[in-house]
């Protein structure tokens, strides 16, 4: 049966990495790891795991590769297995295979918890890999210049300090001819919320930034964004195992937010930043709720409407069918405010199967999408699993609130050849919205 | 052979019952005592409602989606695990030797159902070693350990189906029998047979996470 | 068969009765009598008798047929002919030993201490050939 051995991919980073390893370093770091950062999750879930396979099902990777080495319990067995049978003394070749399952093979999605009758939280396992591979410094190049980018300006973008302000004054400036009076409050001590978006939306999306504030414009909300550092709320590090980066760029965005004294912070719609802010990073910097509420836009604008804030001028008629972003279905259990929300906005939601919960992964998610070109191609075809459920919709326009899933379902939908063009809830709205300075 | 017998239905069996009571006990107590050490932001979490709600789903045949995704594993296990407990407990051969020596008695199974039942499970265990070998993704994941407990527990029913039906010297294989059947408890506290006593607890903290953190369900 | 006589009343009365009984029951039996119970769900216990005893090399019939006092055996009285099932009942009220047990530990307690003859279920528990 072929391994992960039968299809290594040459990465830079990960190259580089193990040529400076050697057994016994590898070891240490391993046993270090163990004694220190892991405790009983880690060790019933390796016990336990009865090795009855149920899990296979779960993964998107195996149901598209059709391949046994791709199942929840065999990533498992290629890696932690495999190093706690060793005690972590491995030659540094199979930290390399453990590199590239863990970072490319494995999204972190956690759909194979509702597969496994023990619980066994395979995304866990996997975060522990990554985690030695980090420290090994074992990580592939794309991911890894990210979390550099974390590490040195507090965004994943390297987007300068002057910059994010300069973006954020260019997009009012844009949307002051369409809205006259439009702000995009910069440092507004004492606002309602505080909204933070991912670097890449000022680098490249800009255009994301501009519908948000014509959507708060026109629901008249007291909104700020932050003008300094700690306005990036993705997180990057959170996925190379950099749990030190991880936990600074968290505390500088929480930081942020108080020092700007907002009541909650409203996110953008993305699904991995939500999960670092909502559910990892606070455990790391030692909170068990978070200092300051955070809520995701899909929430937010669920709110608006029950408001009656968002007006809209017609209904969007085209079908559209609803992606549901792990990280804040399965994280978050938006699954019904989506709905809700998607229902308000559109004529005709047919709905793909399995969904909400169940609903299988974009495949980007977890860094897989950002360890880059080299690995581009296993998560596309990993991923047909996906095609054919948005196929079997038979409609063009996709729903889904999170960036990392728009990546990873545009490229399967040009892959696949599906026709489709993927939405966030907040083109849909601008979309439809009455702009009420818009005469 | 009669010596072996009398050692294995006296001392041997309290011996395999205090360490698979006191084993159990001090693995749980153990795995305790590391979950507070060491994962403190996770068990602060655990929310016993919630765990009860979905071990309710896990519990019951085809009420989750892994049970529902994987039906023929899902009828053999359920089917398995509770003869597993059913039979053994409520053996006339088993009340026998505590009502001749200790005087308890309780309610037994009929012979006849309960000798289905013990055929039932040997047939199962005969299933699970054939996924192991030739079920691709099983076949990947397993190691010796894997096969080695299914056939602890298809040996200890064969040899007692066998000793009830006399096939064979009924001394030896009633004598084999008990010895499987020690081995067997006493491996539930040390082997994969371990998720016994931590399958719930598991399943219980993740769900607890989905609960009361993410607010989804996790069956 | 040599018996063992004694003063007691009781106990002439019991042998009496028990030359009432037909006289050839001990040589032809092959099964532990079990008409006591109501529902069988084994085969009644192969057991002959005198070839168990010579086999064995019992005299002593108290060594089975044993009496009782104070709720306790009583190896001193002998009660040769009368059915286990008369004081031990199949259902029997707490403190007592239920027909079953008190066939189990009698047959099978000796077997164990004696470290010889069938002690699985199976050996005694079959057809009669
Ligand atoms: C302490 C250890 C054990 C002792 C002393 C013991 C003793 C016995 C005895 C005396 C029998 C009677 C056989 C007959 O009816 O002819 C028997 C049957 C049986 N025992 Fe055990 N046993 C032990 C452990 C187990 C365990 C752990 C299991 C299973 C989990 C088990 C399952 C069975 C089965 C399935 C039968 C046969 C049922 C039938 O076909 O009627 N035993 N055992
Ligand atoms: C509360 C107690 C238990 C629970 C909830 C439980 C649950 C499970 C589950 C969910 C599986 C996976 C499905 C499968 O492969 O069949 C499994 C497998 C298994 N269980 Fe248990 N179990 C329990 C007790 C036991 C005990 C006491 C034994 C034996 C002594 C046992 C022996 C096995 C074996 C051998 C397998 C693996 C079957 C295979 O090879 O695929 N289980 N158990
Ligand atoms: S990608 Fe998702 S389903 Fe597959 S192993 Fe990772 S967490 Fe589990
Ligand atoms: S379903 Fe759970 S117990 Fe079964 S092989 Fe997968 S991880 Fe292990």
């Amino acid at each position: 049966m072929s391994t992960i051995a039968d299809r290594l991919i040459e990465d830079e980073g990960l190259r580089r990495g193990v040529s400076r390893l050697t057994p016994e370093k590898i070891e240490k770091v391993f046993k270090e790891l163990i004694a220190g950062e892991c405790g009983a999750r880690l060790k019933t879930y390796v016990e336990s795991c009865v090795r009855c396979g149920m899990c296979a099902k779960a993964c998107h990777y195996y149901m598209s590769h059709k391949d046994p080495s791709y199942t929840p319990v065999a990533k498992v067995s290629q890696t932690m297995w495999r190093l706690l049978a060793a005690g972590g003394r491995v030659e540094p070749q199979v930290i390399y295979e453990c590199a590239q399952v863990a970072y490319t093979e494995c999204n972190l999605c956690r759909r194979c918890i509702h597969y496994c009758p023990l619980g066994i939280d395979t995304g866990y396992i996997i975060s522990v890999v990554r985690r030695l591979c980090h420290k090994l410094g074992v990580t592939p190049q794309y991911i890894q210049d990210t979390a550099h980018s974390h590490s040195a300006v507090l965004n994943q973008m390297w987007v300068k300090d002057d910059e994010w302000p300069d973006t954020l004054q260019w997009q009012e400036e844009e949307a002051r001819e369409e809205f006259p009076g439009l702000r995009i409050p910069l440092d507004v001590e004492g606002a309602d919320f505080m909204y933070s978006v991912i670097a890449p939306e000022p680098k490249f999306r800009t255009q994301l930034i501009y519908q948000a504030a014509a959507i708060f414009n026109a629901a008249g909300l007291n909104w700020t964004m932050p003008a300094t550092p700690g306005w990036d709320n993705s997180n990057m590090a959170m996925f190379t195992g950099d749990s030190e980066i991880m936990s600074r760029v968290e505390r500088a965005h929480y930081e942020t937010a108080q020092r700007l004294r907002v009541k909650r912070i409203v996110m953008g719609e993305c699904g991995h930043a939500f999960r670092a802010v909502y559910d990892v990073a606070n455990r790391w910097l030692g909170w068990k709720w978070h200092p300051v509420p955070v809520v995701h836009s899909v929430e937010f604008f669920w709110e608006l409407i029950q408001q009656g804030r968002i007006k809209i001028t017609h209904k969007y008629a085209d079908p559209v069918t609803i992606h549901d972003p792990c990280n804040i279905i399965r994280g978050r259990g938006l699954m019904d405010k989506l709905r809700e929300v998607t229902h308000f906005l559109c004529e005709n939601v047919v709905e793909m199967s399995p969904n909400r919960e169940h609903n299988y992964c974009c495949c980007a998610g977890g860094g897989v999408i950002n360890c880059g070109p080299p690995f581009k191609n296993v998560r596309i075809v990993g991923n047909s699993i996906k095609a054919e459920q948005l196929r079997a919709t038979g409609v063009h326009t996709l729903v889904a609130p999170c960036h990392n899933c728009h990546g990873g379902l545009e490229d399967i939908i040009s892959k696949f050849g599906l026709g489709m063009h993927t939405k966030f809830l907040g083109d849909l709205i601008y979309e439809l919205m009455e702009k009420p300075e818009a005469e | 052979m009669h010596a072996l017998y009398d050692l294995a239905v006296g001392p041997l069996a309290w011996l395999a019952f205090g360490v698979f009571i006191i084993g159990s006990v001090y693995r749980l107590l153990a795995m305790r005592a590391l979950a507070l050490r060491k994962d403190g932001a996770f068990v602060a979490y655990v929310s016993w409602p919630h765990a009860f709600k979905s071990l309710a789903h896990w519990f019951t045949p085809f009420g989750a989606l892994g049970w529902r995704e994987n039906p023929g594993v899902t009828i053999a296990t359920f089917i398995f695990h509770i003869c597993l407990f059913l039979v053994p407990l409520f053996l006339m051969g088993h009340i026998v030797l505590f009502d001749t020596f200790r005087g308890w008695s309780w309610p037994a199974l009929p012979d006849g159902a309960a000798d289905v039942l013990a055929i039932v499970v040997v047939v199962i265990c005969a299933y699970f070693l054939w996924r192991r070998l030739s079920v691709p993704e099983v076949r990947f994941v397993t190691s010796a350990q894997d096969v080695l407990v299914v056939s602890l527990v298809g040996l200890t029913f064969l040899t007692g189906v066998l000793a009830y039906h006399r096939i064979g010297d009924n001394l030896v294989l009633t004598t084999l029998h008990i010895l499987s059947g020690e081995a067997m408890l006493v491996a539930i506290p040390f082997t994969r047979l371990s998720h016994m006593l931590f399958g719930v607890f598991s399943r219980g903290y993740i769900a607890s996470e989905f609960g009361s953190v993410r607010h989804a369900k996790d069956w | 068969m040599k018996r063992r006589t004694t003063p007691l009343a009781l106990v002439a009365f019991v042998a009496a009765l028990l030359l009432a009984l037909p006289a050839l029951s001990q040589q032809d039996m092959t099964t532990v009598p079990d008409e006591a119970f109501k529902t069988r769900t084994r085969p009644p216990a192969l057991f002959k008798h005198d070839e168990h005893n010579e086999k064995a090399k019992l005299d002593d019939c108290t060594a089975c047929h044993h009496g009782e006092k104070d709720g306790k055996r009583d190896p001193g009285a002998d009660t040769s002919g009368i059915p286990c099932s008369d004081c031990h009942a199949v259902e029997a009220k707490p403190g007592r030993t239920p027909l079953m047990r008190a066939f189990h530990k009698q047959c099978l307690g000796c077997h164990m201490t004696q470290k010889k003859g069938p002690v699985t279920c199976g050996d005694c528990h079959k057809p009669v050939k």
